[in-house]
């Protein structure tokens, strides 16, 4: 029988949770959620090995553990360091951390081109939105950027160097979604690039999914590019028999045109966990080869993508979207008018008999469920009275 | 003259080979060692005080007694040759000319920790080295003192020589594992560290050459004789390789009880500074660790005499001190520019970042650029408080500590010699023909 699995207690900006041992700290701030959770430019939860490099996700450890309380000397990175029973990890509640993401966003974008009103990317681009929320507003870079040339690697997919931030996703999916990696890391220092062996193409049945992990434009999908912008694009679930992937994608639709497939995204922007426990990832068939709406079975909007700007509002759970609190409950105290805005039906400013001198403010409504509360008063003074 | 331990027999004429370093009581130690237990052999070390000589000074017998111990798996023992500082260049010295005593003392730390195979990784540039020490290898193999059941005693033990490519990153000691085992030399993420998690997943201790060196005597006289070389925590003997601007620029070995003063003056060692200059500032570990002004250097903030040691030399933390480093004891006198010498590193680090993590890979190249547009009359007063601001989000924040290596010495350059950086800007074309000269630095020197 297996062990009994520990269970940890962590404080997380002065939220505590109970994760099992051998979380990291990044996936306890998840389970919180919203922004808690650091954000993760390299990190990817379904790729063995990936993360730590690209410092966004820098915590600070104020406490190790009850054992031992002593702070980290230096802020560690959230996605590969586990968290300790008693640990306290301070997040956005550190002005450390805040500064130094601010300071790792410049340095990621020092060389990285401002061209996002023709990026495929924009709109849901982790870059964006990790500049966002914690870059600064202006640049203090004044020297050339670096550039490289746009490379076609196979059909499908083309990479685009310039705009890579090197998170090494993309060699992580070759190293373990397909079975020969033929692409890699060139040069060192700002110098290195993500290549293949002598502009080799990516041949193989998962290459797209590379697509979906780069956090940024730089791996784009041929079959899409330029065709449209994602903020057009209904996405909708929809599923195909396939015999080499599971078939679960998501379609990205305007009118019944299909625009492009990806695999289905989690609240992170990372591929979901399908109801076997196993990550989503989708073939080059599904991805490139299905473009017409009769080639799928059309389950309904899709639920959850945090990190495109359209995904029609579907949230679902906690996914770090806070909506202000809906005063109107609270106006109508526990009423349920049949229909709140009729008040120019019964206004007495419609009413000859009444002098417009002897109103005592502007549109009443008589009907407001017959409440004393109401009278002489507009709705929008009710809602600032209480 | 103090007292020199690991060049004794530098200067024996044929000491390379096995026969003469033999007759000089040569593998004394092994002989020894072997007879004793493995943790026994730990102890002694730990007894002796005795500090990594590469740089970051962590007790090394602390180190091997953390190296874990599971039952049937490989633990390693891997020599770090990679000497890539810039002004360092103490190991080369000791492994061209004491070859044996570096594979004495592989033999004996290997015994120690439980390593049946070690490599030593070399820097690349060392090719003639690297054949010095493939003889020495042979010659130990013939002698029986590598192999299958060596001097009788069961113990095991194979020495490999692996050399680098060229990568100063490949000095860090997690990226000469990757590099090691035939990957790219990225430094890998801690924790796991090496200790539990090293070479191919098996426990594994990383040494310095000079530290592995070191072990020998220990195991000769006992940890404690080597205890009372030195002095406080600074135990034994260095070696420090000394450049720039000074009569005799070479390797010493110093028992860490001198001053910088002496050493920088006196005959024994550096022998002043060339032509008559005066001092203006020094790098006394290593191109990574802070520079200090003269004023600094020869006496603490504390208007004490700085001494050649681990303490006395961090004295003051990097607001007034420094570090021991690795011993590149780099002179500047009065003609040379700081704002060009920190250009140069900065385009070392530079050239050397990995490319793995965000703040070294991008911020490295922004420190150069800006240095070269300092350096060649064409900065703004802000340059410098952006300098500053980018080597404090760099430091710190990365993977491994070349981030650090890379920010301190422009810190240090900023803290301590601000306004030459200002001079630079100030004056756009005199910059271009003379330097800024000893400036304040030096005022409190003394001149001997």
């Amino acid at each position: 029988m297996a062990e009994e699995q520990k269970i940890f207690k962590v404080t997380i900006d002065n939220i505590t949770i109970d994760v099992p041992a051998g979380t990291t700290i990044l996936n306890a701030a998840r389970k919180i959620g919203g922004e808690v959770a650091p954000p993760a430019m390299c990190y990817y939860s379904k790729l063995k090995g990936s993360g730590g490099k690209c410092r966004t996700c820098l915590v600070e450890v104020v406490s190790g553990s009850t054992v031992d309380p002593r702070p980290m000397p230096k802020l560690v990175a959230s996605c590969r360091t586990n968290v300790m029973d008693g640990m306290v990890v301070k997040n956005i509640t550190s002005e450390k951390v805040i500064d130094v993401r601010k300071g790792v966003v410049e340095f990621l974008l020092i060389n990285h081109p401002l061209d996002c009103p023709v990026c495929d990317q924009a709109g849901e681009c982790h870059l964006q939105d990790l500049t966002y929320s914690h870059g600064a507003e202006q640049t203090r870079y004044e020297f050339e950027r670096r550039t490289f040339v746009r490379e076609d690697i196979g059909d499908y997919i083309q990479l685009h160097m310039t705009r890579c931030i090197l998170c090494y996703r993309c060699i992580y999916v070759a190293d373990q979604l397909t079975n020969k990696r033929v692409h890699g890391i060139l040069d060192r220092g700002d110098k290195s690039e993500i290549s293949t062996y002598i502009s080799k193409a990516i041949e193989n049945d998962f290459s797209g999914n590379m697509i979906d992990v780069c956090p940024v434009g730089a791996l784009t999908d041929r079959t899409f590019r330029f065709k449209n912008r994602v903020w057009f694009l209904k996405p909708v679930d929809a599923h195909r028999d396939c015999d080499k992937c599971h078939g679960q994608v998501t379609l990205w639709n305007r009118g019944d045109e299909v625009f492009r497939v990806t695999a289905r995204k989690d609240e992170w922007g990372e591929v979901q966990t399908l109801s076997d426990g196993k990550p989503g990832w989708i073939c080059n068939t599904c991805r490139f080869e299905k473009k017409h709406a009769s080639d799928w079975v059309i389950e309904g909007p899709t639920k959850i993508n945090r990190h495109s700007v359209i995904s029609q509002g579907h949230y679902v759970g906690n996914v770090g979207m806070i909506m202000p609190p809906d005063p109107l409950d609270k106006v109508l105290f526990g009423r349920q008018p049949h229909l709140l805005l009729d008040i120019h039906d019964v206004s007495k400013v419609n009413q000859l008999e009444v002098h417009l001198s002897e109103l005592e403010g502007p549109a009443v409504s008589n009907t407001f469920n017959g409440d004393p509360h109401a009278s002489g008063h507009n709705v929008t003074d009710v809602k600032e009275g209480v | 003259m103090s007292k020199k331990i690991l060049l004794e027999k530098a200067n024996v004429e044929n000491i390379q080979t096995m026969e003469v370093y033999r007759r000089e009581g040569g593998y004394r130690s092994l002989e020894k060692a072997l007879k004793m237990a493995p943790n026994d052999i730990v102890e002694e070390v730990k007894r002796s005080g005795l500090r990594g000589r590469g740089g970051a000074g962590f007790p090394t017998g602390l180190k091997w007694s953390f190296l874990a111990k599971p039952e049937g798996v490989e633990r390693y023992l891997v020599c770090n040759a990679d000497e890539s500082e810039p002004g360092t260049f103490k190991d080369r010295y000791l492994m061209e000319f004491l070859p044996h005593l570096l594979i004495e003392g592989m033999i004996v730390s290997s015994f120690a920790v439980g390593s049946n195979v070690s490599y030593i990784y070399i820097r690349g540039e060392y090719e003639w080295v690297t054949d010095i020490l493939d003889a020495a290898i042979d010659e130990a193999r013939k002698a029986g003192f590598l192999g299958k059941n060596i001097l009788g005693s069961g113990f095991d033990c194979e020495i490999y020589i692996h050399r680098g490519a060229g990568a100063y990153i490949c000095g860090e000691e997690t990226g000469l594992l990757e590099s090691l085992e035939g990957k790219r030399g990225l430094p890998r993420i801690k924790p796991p560290f090496p200790a539990v998690k090293g070479l191919w997943d098996c426990p594994t201790v990383v040494n310095n050459v000079e530290t592995i060196a070191s072990v020998v005597s220990i195991i000769n006289e006992g940890g404690d004789a080597y205890a009372r070389i030195g002095v406080g925590k600074s135990t034994g003997t260095k070696l420090i390789s000394a450049c720039g601007n000074i009569n005799k620029p070479g390797v010493y070995e110093i028992d860490m009880t001198i001053s910088v003063e002496e050493f920088i003056y006196s005959d024994e060692y550096c022998g002043g500074i060339a032509n008559g200059k005066k001092l203006k500032a020094c790098v006394p570990g290593g191109s990574s660790v802070p520079i200090l002004p003269a004023s600094l250097l020869l006496t603490t903030a504390k208007g004490e005499k700085r001494l050649m040691n681990y303490e006395s030399l961090s004295d003051g933390g990097f607001a007034t001190g420094s570090m021991m480093g690795s011993g590149g004891f780099e002179v500047l006198d009065e003609d040379q520019c700081i704002v060009r010498h920190t250009l140069s590193l900065a385009r070392f680090y530079h050239h050397e970042s990995c490319g793995q993590c965000s703040p070294c890979r991008e911020g490295t190249g922004w420190m150069e650029k800006i240095l070269q547009k300092i350096e060649h009359g064409k900065g703004e007063m802000k340059d410098i408080d952006l300098l500053w601001d980018i080597q404090r989000k760099i430091e710190g924040n990365t993977i491994c500590p070349l981030g650090e290596a890379a920010a301190w010495p422009v810190a240090a350059a900023i803290r301590h010699f601000r306004d030459e950086f200002e001079w630079h800007i100030l004056n756009p074309k005199e910059c271009l023909v003379r330097n800024y000269g000893l400036g304040k630095y030096a005022e409190a020197l003394i001149t001997s």
